[in-house]
């Protein structure tokens, strides 16, 4: 049984349609990476999943479908990481961290000392344990986006959506925070759906490429069962003229490479 | 990690007990001033010789005022702190959804036809409530739910109060009606005695308590609302449910004392810029430091001159050279 499954969905602002008649599935497990241009709706079609845009179509998690569902229930089931966190005011880590266990804490109550050492521990996870009662305002964007990324993996919702969880962060460090969330997600049998800016990181992480366009997924790359030249032909379709290359590294372990064909 | 967690929490909360050791001290301190100072001055002696004047002095006029003015400036700054923080706007206070121009607008009728100071209470207090219900109701017009709809509506209502006071102003008797207005404007805990404040005191209370009960909830609504709901929260009930809560305890305050600038403003930033943080501590802090300053300017303003002068003048005097200084830097040297 598909974990999320997206039948006929659109969504957008107003009355101006962004995605229309979206359908997809993925299952448990999953690490799903959405591809497309800039202003191509990867961030809409994040939103709409989330609740946050207004949306047609259906969209269910392990057969609950999400417009039936409370804001708590709904948080239980998925987290987020936007684009940019909207945290403006003077808070420790610690306790933007904290904020993922909203949906399992009553109105009144607090979060209890395990949960504490929970989020201390994925704090350690992700580089950040020296900075645990430092302000969340005075720390770099990309341990912002570090501290955002161990707020939305702290619970065990079923989906994970993140709006470009790499691009406040440096070269090495989006690879190892890439290698924490797989194995997270991996072993929790959770799913994940991320829009991506690097196509690479997306070639090497994900096990499923949507390729969005012109408002609908204009085709689905599946990084275990396509071949070398299919992955290529349906990138070519979002990216022009590129060729996707498998590559070893020095460690002896392979890795897809996409290439824009550079005139001579 | 168990450990390095309570470590670090327990450094914080050493800091933060010092602040509080040293306002609730000053709290203390300026309470006991304001039992003893004012135009009639008591004396423990007269207290405690059982002298009837000071004794009734001391019951009927100078522990309503004095636990109007720690309580109230607490309760202020506590509003303040909720609408910052809702509002993520450091500028934001009680203005900006209406409620102070519908106090003012309340007591202006108050005092044009009624004229009895329970009924000017209870028409500020009625004039308050009604600026935020319709600012609401205006914000709820706009689907969308975003927060900036909420001051957009509190701006039109404050403008259509404001208009309503200037009104009620041109047909005011100049000599009497008029002056007493002005003077409602200005703020004072002149006119405070313990049976028309305690319903008052009451209320605000339990609005505190829910607050301070609610303070993890007014933390999320300071993110995007976006994000916020993706945490499971429901944005525009919460944020209904603790607006509702700071503009009942701004109403209840400056329906008994008339309008009291400044302290909702100023002691909410001075709490944060002392702790560095927005934990609940931060937000008692703020209450602490808007209890001192608001008794502070109280007893200046009963005792600098012959005749009383407003309070505003003097929350402003105390506490914009006080944040000039901690955004100077000088938390440092505390």
């Amino acid at each position: 049984m598909s974990l999320l499954t997206v039948n006929n969905l659109s969504s957008g602002y107003g009355k101006k349609q962004i995605l229309e008649d979206i359908s997809f599935s993925l299952e448990a497990g999953t690490l799903c990476g959405i591809i497309g241009a800039n202003g191509s709706g990867k961030t809409t079609l994040i939103k709409a999943i989330g609740g946050i845009l207004p949306r047609n179509g259906e969209c269910l998690i392990e057969d609950k479908n999400l417009s039936l569902l409370s804001k708590r229930d709904l948080a239980k089931l998925i987290s987020m990481v936007p684009q940019k966190s909207g945290i403006s005011i003077d808070m420790s880590v610690l306790d933007v961290v904290l904020m993922g266990f909203n949906p399992y804490l009553g109105l009144l109550q607090q979060p209890t000392s395990d949960m504490k050492v929970k989020a201390a521990r994925i704090l350690e996870c992700l580089g950040l344990t020296d900075r645990i009662e430092d302000n969340y305002l005075h720390l770099s964007e990309g341990q912002k986006q570090l501290c955002i990324i161990a707020r939305s993996m702290i619970t065990d919702s079923k989906l994970v959506i993140m709006d470009e969880p790499e691009s406040a962060l440096d070269y090495s460090i989006r690879y190892n925070v890439m290698d924490t969330i797989k194995s997270t997600i991996k072993d929790s049998n959770r799913c994940l759906l991320a829009s991506l800016h690097d196509v690479n990181l997306a070639l090497n992480y994900c096990d499923k490429l949507l390729l969005i366009k012109d408002k609908c997924i204009l085709d689905i790359v599946d990084l275990h069962a396509d071949s070398l030249d299919v992955i290529e032909s349906k990138l070519r379709k979002i990216y022009g003229a590129i060729s996707v290359h498998k590559i070893a590294t020095k460690s002896n372990t392979e890795q897809l490479i996409m290439l824009k064909d550079m005139e001579a | 990690m168990r450990h390095s967690t309570d470590s670090a929490t327990a450094r914080l909360l050493r800091t933060n007990w010092i602040y509080f050791l040293v306002g609730g001290v000053l709290l203390c301190a300026l309470f006991c001033m304001s039992l003893f100072i004012g135009k009639y001055p008591l004396t423990i002696d007269g207290l405690l010789s059982g002298n009837d004047l000071q004794w009734r002095v001391f019951k009927t006029l100078r522990l309503s005022r004095t636990l109007a003015g720690c309580f109230g400036g607490f309760a202020l700054a506590i509003a303040g702190y909720i609408y910052q923080t809702v509002f993520r706007n450091s500028l934001a206070s009680p203005d900006i959804i209406g409620v102070s121009s519908g106090a003012s607008a309340g007591a202006a009728v108050g005092i044009l036809f009624l004229g009895s100071s329970v009924a000017i209470t209870l028409c500020s207090f009625g004039g308050a409530i009604l600026a935020v219900i319709l600012a609401l109701a205006f914000a709820s017009i706009d689907k969308s739910g975003h927060k900036s709809t909420v001051v957009l509506a509190g701006i039109a209502v404050h403008s259509i109060a404001q208009t309503i006071l200037m009104c009620l102003k041109l047909t005011a008797d100049p000599e009497k009606e008029l002056a007493s207005i002005e003077y409602w404007i200005m703020g004072s805990l002149n006119n405070i005695s313990s049976h028309s404040m305690i319903g008052n005191l009451i209320l605000c209370a339990i609005c505190v308590i829910l607050s301070c009960l609610l303070h993890r909830q007014t933390l999320l609504l300071s993110a995007d609302e976006g994000e916020a709901q993706m945490l499971g929260v429901n944005v525009a009930t919460t944020r209904l449910i603790v607006l509702a809560l700071a503009t009942i305890m701004v109403a209840s305050i400056v329906s008994m004392t008339g309008l009291i600038s400044f302290v909702g403003l100023v002691a909410p930033h001075c709490a944060k810029k002392l702790t560095g943080n927005n934990k609940l501590s931060t937000m008692l802090l703020a209450g602490i430091i808007g209890g001192c300053l608001l008794t502070a300017a109280d007893i200046l303003a009963r005792s600098i001159a012959a005749t009383e002068l407003p309070v505003s003048i003097f929350t402003s005097l105390i506490g914009a050279p006080f944040l000039i200084y901690l955004i100077a830097g000088g938390k440092q040297k505390l």
